[in-house]
């Protein structure tokens, strides 16, 4: 799997298996008012999105015969660039989130606890999205594929 | 504005040397065939020890394979 097959795997992927448990865990803490669900939400969360990115050492580890070049510098620079990019996309993003929160609620007003881990998760997803989607912008820069 | 541009012999430097294909070519200079491509289109400008290697696949100096221009407009 090249890195640009990745990137759209991340993101088509990616996405859906750290929003499922997240909506469930949304539902579950609102609709029911389960005390747990907020850590049941984080602990999906976080081995999910742990398996996700261990996919790759795994795959590498059964493909240890294999010489085929996976990744190169063009590849390692579009990585450092996407990360990059989503850092700076988290950074408004916690920015937005605490700032929209205040002018909402207001300064004497108060939010439920279940705030946090969602605002946190939904950093994750947006990250993941970012990521993906800055990766795939700068592989489609690159010239076309097939071209001999 | 100044306008620098990398330009390239990749694609003649292949066909001179036994219609190499992109795929041998990144093999020889351990990188994926994408890299050559966007190398070749002038889409990439690659590392210095990369262009090294790609010129050393070719047997020839690095001037031959990479050309660099400073365009003042």
């Amino acid at each position: 799997m090249t890195k640009k097959e990745e990137a759209w795997v991340g993101l088509f992927l990616g996405v859906p298996i750290l929003v499922i448990p997240s909506v469930v865990a949304v539902f579950i803490a609102y609709d029911k008012g389960l005390s747990f669900a907020p850590l049941l939400m984080f602990t999906g969360t976080v081995i999910w999105g742990g398996l996700l990115w261990l996919l790759p050492y795994i795959q590498r580890k059964f493909r240890k015969d294999e010489k085929v070049i996976m990744f190169d510098e063009r590849d390692q620079l579009i990585h450092k660039r996407a990360v990059m990019v989503s850092y700076v996309a988290l950074w408004f993003y916690f920015v937005a989130a605490c700032v929209i929160t205040w002018c909402i609620v207001g300064p004497n007003g108060s939010i439920s606890v279940n705030v946090m881990p969602l605002t946190l998760v939904g950093g994750l997803v947006l990250f993941n999205c970012v990521q993906g989607l800055a990766a795939l912008i700068q592989y489609g820069r690159g010239a076309k594929d097939g071209a001999k | 504005m100044a306008q620098n541009e990398l330009k390239n012999q990749i694609r003649r430097l292949r066909f001179e040397n036994g219609e190499m294909t992109q795929e041998q070519l990144a093999d020889k200079a351990g990188v994926t065939r994408q890299t050559i491509i966007a190398i070749e289109a002038g889409k990439y400008a690659p590392s210095l020890p990369l262009a090294f290697r790609i010129a050393r696949t070719f047997g020839v100096p690095i001037e031959r394979v990479f050309e660099y221009e400073n365009n003042e407009t």
